[in-house]
């Protein structure tokens, strides 16, 4: 049995599941405190998102999203670049597909690829700058890209704000895009879907990006773990004097990798243009910037692994979407909900330390053990 | 005797998570007054054995008895209250304070609420005269020899109130006449009722200073006896288990065209420091150079700048015809040069990356590993197999983390990847530091193989006898300059070269041209 224990996917499993369940116990009697019907709340929270198609489309689009932010982040963290700029490049990554949805005058076919390219060539550029800056001047990238995102945000309202949005437009928004400029639904206009397809289109905003994204991890997989970059990358991460002194070129493997990572965000923010809001807005990356580090720690950075921590994690936000709208407890109490249930799962020490704890007390009895208190450290002789 | 030994160390098990039993049952035991030596390859659980006794491990299984009494050491500071205290292979010095802070760090005495200097100072002068160590208490450690670094790590756990001293491989970055100082000072502790258990690889320390030695293999301890009753030879065969040839055989070189012409190679640091002054020699096809030198007078920075690793400021150095100076590591990779390099942990090896992938970081890029955009996984496979059976690196397979292998199978594969290059310049930096005697021997020899195959060889080591062995022509490094050169190794003794080493004998100009 405990070769079994040992075996690393078990214990990692088994490390995961223990977590979660300990987490979502801890969040039943937070909820127990809070709420005038714990039971009914806690339900909508843990089966709200299959609970309607609304819901779940809701889920499986947000879940995109941190999938791609996922993958964003993956890259840039396995070559212990720590970049947290995929704010800037998702947002930068939705003005541009927004524009060419609105302005260029191309039939869906082309329009829609080109506003795809658009948001991968700004995202990779909003990303290649701070790792210009970390690779060549050795600029702190946790501070360039954090002050970048900044910039990148303000750029989005300045445009949308007074370019962009309609001077007769009550609110801050563009148009909604053409229909050359939305992203299809994922299901193909086939004669025996046809119904099926109505419902989701009706319901869900569910669209190609699904495959996008699937493709994206296929594509990020095979770059960081086939390709000679992905090499470069890893072994810039693993240890940056061994990649130099084999001969990489650090630098611009450090550079390349924080914008491919770009290209991956960039394509979030046109999935959020694109595919569920089909306008630009304020506020439009509804604060998922940062989404992508948690979807990405609890991958350890595996892109393989990402859809699932990503779909994981959607399916905890738009839970927690949920118990908000449809119970007595409040949005701050599900997020800390929320926030106990990923700490719990991403402390990577809890597991071992109760295993060695255990371990400790087996062998307390017969084993070694502190005769007396230490005597009071300082500098005076022992006792000899 | 009724009286309890001093240390009991009893049982000892100690698995590591990853399955690696570095401790297997190990008795130890130690009496007051006595220095204990304790030996074996690297890998045989020494250090591991050790780290149990200074609480910075925990045994899985066994008791530790302090004069007779259980204890049970959660971490060092209870190990440093039970009087045990342990001086590391790299020292835990903050090289910007001075000697005398960097003694009462953690424990300084108090005027108010400050560090009184001046008491540090006292303390740290006051214990130098005591113990016979002496140390410059205001000089900041950053400029002090690595001797004195020395003397302060053990003037350190002195005031701490260290009854027991652990020094581990405390010769290793030593010269031989500093080596005698620290074996005299080690004297004069036991004689103040101290006792001193020293970890080292070399069987010739052992019979000189210890009093009784414990030889270790494979986490088992193979023995402890009397030093006076050991011989050198008896003890090599108790650490490998076989009869360790301890000198290499070599043929005579036949050295060919020069390889490698370093001429007025000049480097000043970012901080303004002259390292290299003037450096030139050459290296012959089939020959292999040694450099010696006590650490710090240039050498590092000769590798590094001969490696691309760091810019030149004047000078060339050529190979083959080739200038190499302020190229990039891979173009002088490229040039047909392989680079062990000293540092293995930080510059030789990815630790948390793979065996395989660790193999190919000079070759990845070009076929057959690179085959269209991709790199063949199985190519990469095949390749680690095969250099993993030829350099006879133990480990379970090419896809484990260098992290999980010992000293010397990680420099094995350092030294696997560098040779399967077939370089036409080896530049081989402390190639066999800290690691055991049987990969010692090994990598040894294949160095001579590769010089007689016609490899020049530019091999730099603080290890005397290593480089004494080795070389068939020596010159010797001091203060980035390169003073002394010796066309015959057999014709000079290591006391002459300690003379050179510390600066004391210097060759002119004119004498070494002819052999440069």
């Amino acid at each position: 049995m405990n070769r079994v224990l040992r075996s690393n996917p078990v214990r990692e499993a088994l490390r995961v599941a223990i977590a979660v369940a300990v987490a979502l116990t801890l969040g039943f009697i937070v909820t127990l405190f809070v709420s005038e019907d714990p039971v009914g709340a806690y339900k909508a929270f843990l089966f709200g998102p299959v609970s309607r198609l609304n819901r779940f489309g809701d889920w499986i689009e947000e879940s995109i999203t941190l999938i791609f932010l996922g993958l964003a982040v993956a890259l840039v963290f396995k070559a212990s670049q720590f970049s947290l700029g995929q704010e800037g490049q998702m947002v930068l990554g939705a003005l541009v597909a927004g524009a060419v949805a609105l302005y260029v005058p191309l039939p869906g076919i082309l329009r829609i690829p080109l506003g795809l390219l658009a948001a991968m060539v700004v995202g990779f550029l909003w990303g290649m700058l701070p790792g210009f800056l970390k690779a060549y001047v050795e600029a702190d990238e946790i501070v360039s890209t954090l002050m970048l995102n900044v910039v990148a945000l303000k750029i989005y309202e300045y445009l949308l704000t007074y370019k962009i949005k309609p001077p007769d437009a009550g609110y801050t928004a563009s148009a909604t895009f053409p229909d050359p400029g939305i992203l299809p639904t994922f299901l193909p206009p086939l004669p025996f879907l046809a119904e099926i397809r109505q419902l989701f289109m009706q319901r869900t905003n569910i669209s190609i990006a699904l495959y996008l994204v699937l493709a994206a991890v296929v594509v990020v997989y095979l770059l960081m773990y086939r390709m000679p970059f992905g090499y470069e990358l890893r072994m810039v991460g693993a240890n940056l004097r061994f990649a130099r002194y084999g001969g990489i070129h650090t630098r611009r493997t450090i550079m390349l990798s924080m914008a491919v990572s770009g290209i991956f965000a960039g394509l979030a923010g046109a999935h959020l243009a694109m595919g569920i809001h089909r306008k630009l807005i304020l506020n439009i990356t509804f604060g998922l910037g940062f989404e992508g580090i948690v979807v990405s720690l609890l991958a350890r950075n595996n892109p393989l692994a990402v859809p699932l921590t990503g779909l994981a994690y959607g399916y905890l936000r738009a839970g927690a979407d949920v118990m908000e709208r449809s119970s007595d407890v409040s949005r701050e109490m599900v997020l800390v909900i929320q926030a106990v249930i990923i700490l719990l799962v991403t402390a990577e020490r809890i597991l071992p330390m109760v295993q060695r704890r255990i371990a400790a007390r087996r062998s307390a009895p017969g084993a070694a053990q502190t005769p007396e208190p230490a005597p009071a450290s300082g500098p005076a002789k022992g006792d000899a | 005797m009724s009286s309890p030994p001093l240390i009991e160390m009893r049982d000892i098990v100690k698995v590591y998570p990853n399955g690696v039993v570095a401790n297997d049952g190990v008795h130890f035991t130690v009496e007051p007054g006595e220095i204990h030596a304790l030996v074996g390859e690297n890998g045989a659980g020494k250090t591991t054995l050790m780290k149990i006794l200074y609480g910075l491990e925990s045994p899985t299984q066994g008791e530790i008895r302090l004069r007779g009494r259980p204890v049970h050491f959660r971490s060092p500071l209870d190990a440093i209250a039970h009087g045990i205290g342990m001086v590391h292979q790299n020292f835990m010095l903050i090289p910007s304070f001075t000697v005398a802070e960097n003694i009462v760090l953690g424990q300084e005495p108090r005027h108010r609420m400050l560090v009184d200097r001046e008491a540090a100072l006292q303390i740290t002068r006051e214990l130098s005269q005591q113990y016979g160590l002496r140390v410059e208490a205001e000089a900041v450690v950053d400029s002090v020899p690595v001797g004195m670094r020395q003397r302060v790590e053990i003037l350190k756990t002195l005031y701490r109130g260290a009854e027991i001293l652990i020094l581990d491989e405390p010769t290793a970055v030593l010269t031989p006449q500093e080596t005698q100082e620290l074996f005299q000072a080690i004297r004069a502790l036991v004689a103040q009722g101290k006792t001193v258990i020293f970890i080292t690889h070399k069987l010739r320390e052992v019979k000189e200073i210890s009093d009784r030695v414990t030889v270790m293999r494979n986490g088992r301890v193979m023995g402890t006896l009397p030093t006076a009753q050991a011989t050198t030879d008896q003890l090599a065969r108790m650490m490998v288990g076989r009869d360790v040839l301890l000198t290499v055989e070599k043929p005579p070189a036949q050295p060919g065209e020069p390889v490698l012409e370093v001429r007025d190679l000049t480097y000043v640091s970012e901080t303004g420091r002259t390292m290299l002054r003037d450096v030139r020699f050459t290296v012959r096809a089939g020959e292999i150079l040694g450099v010696a030198g006590v650490e710090g007078n240039g050498q590092t920075e000769l590798v590094e700048v001969l490696t691309g690793l760091r810019p030149a400021t004047g000078g060339s150095a050529r190979v083959r015809g080739r200038e190499i100076l302020n190229a990039t590591p891979r173009q002088v990779r490229l040039s047909g040069v392989a680079h062990i390099p000293e540092d293995r942990l930080n510059n030789g090896l990815a630790l948390t990356a793979t065996i395989n992938e660790n193999l190919i970081v000079d070759r990845y890029f070009r076929p057959p590993f690179l085959r269209g955009l991709f790199i063949d996984s199985q190519v990469v496979q095949e390749h680690g197999v095969r250099l993993i059976q030829a350099f006879d690196i133990r480990a379970p397979g090419g896809d484990v983390p260098v992290a999980s292998l010992s000293g010397g199978n990680m420099q094995k594969v350092i030294v696997a990847r560098e040779f399967s290059a077939e370089p036409v310049l080896l530049i081989a930096a402390q190639p066999t530091r800290g690691i055991d005697v049987g990969a010692t021997e090994f990598i040894r020899r294949q160095l001579v193989e590769k010089r007689s195959g016609g490899t020049a060889v530019l091999l730099i080591s603080a290890d005397l006898a290593e480089v004494m062995s080795l070389s068939d022509r020596l010159v010797v490094m001091y203060e980035g300059q390169i003073t002394g050169v010796f066309p015959q190794v057999d014709r000079v003794s290591e006391e002459e070269l300690g003379l050179y080493m510390l600066g004391l004998r210097r060759q002119t100009p004119e004498e070494m041209e002819a052999y440069l």
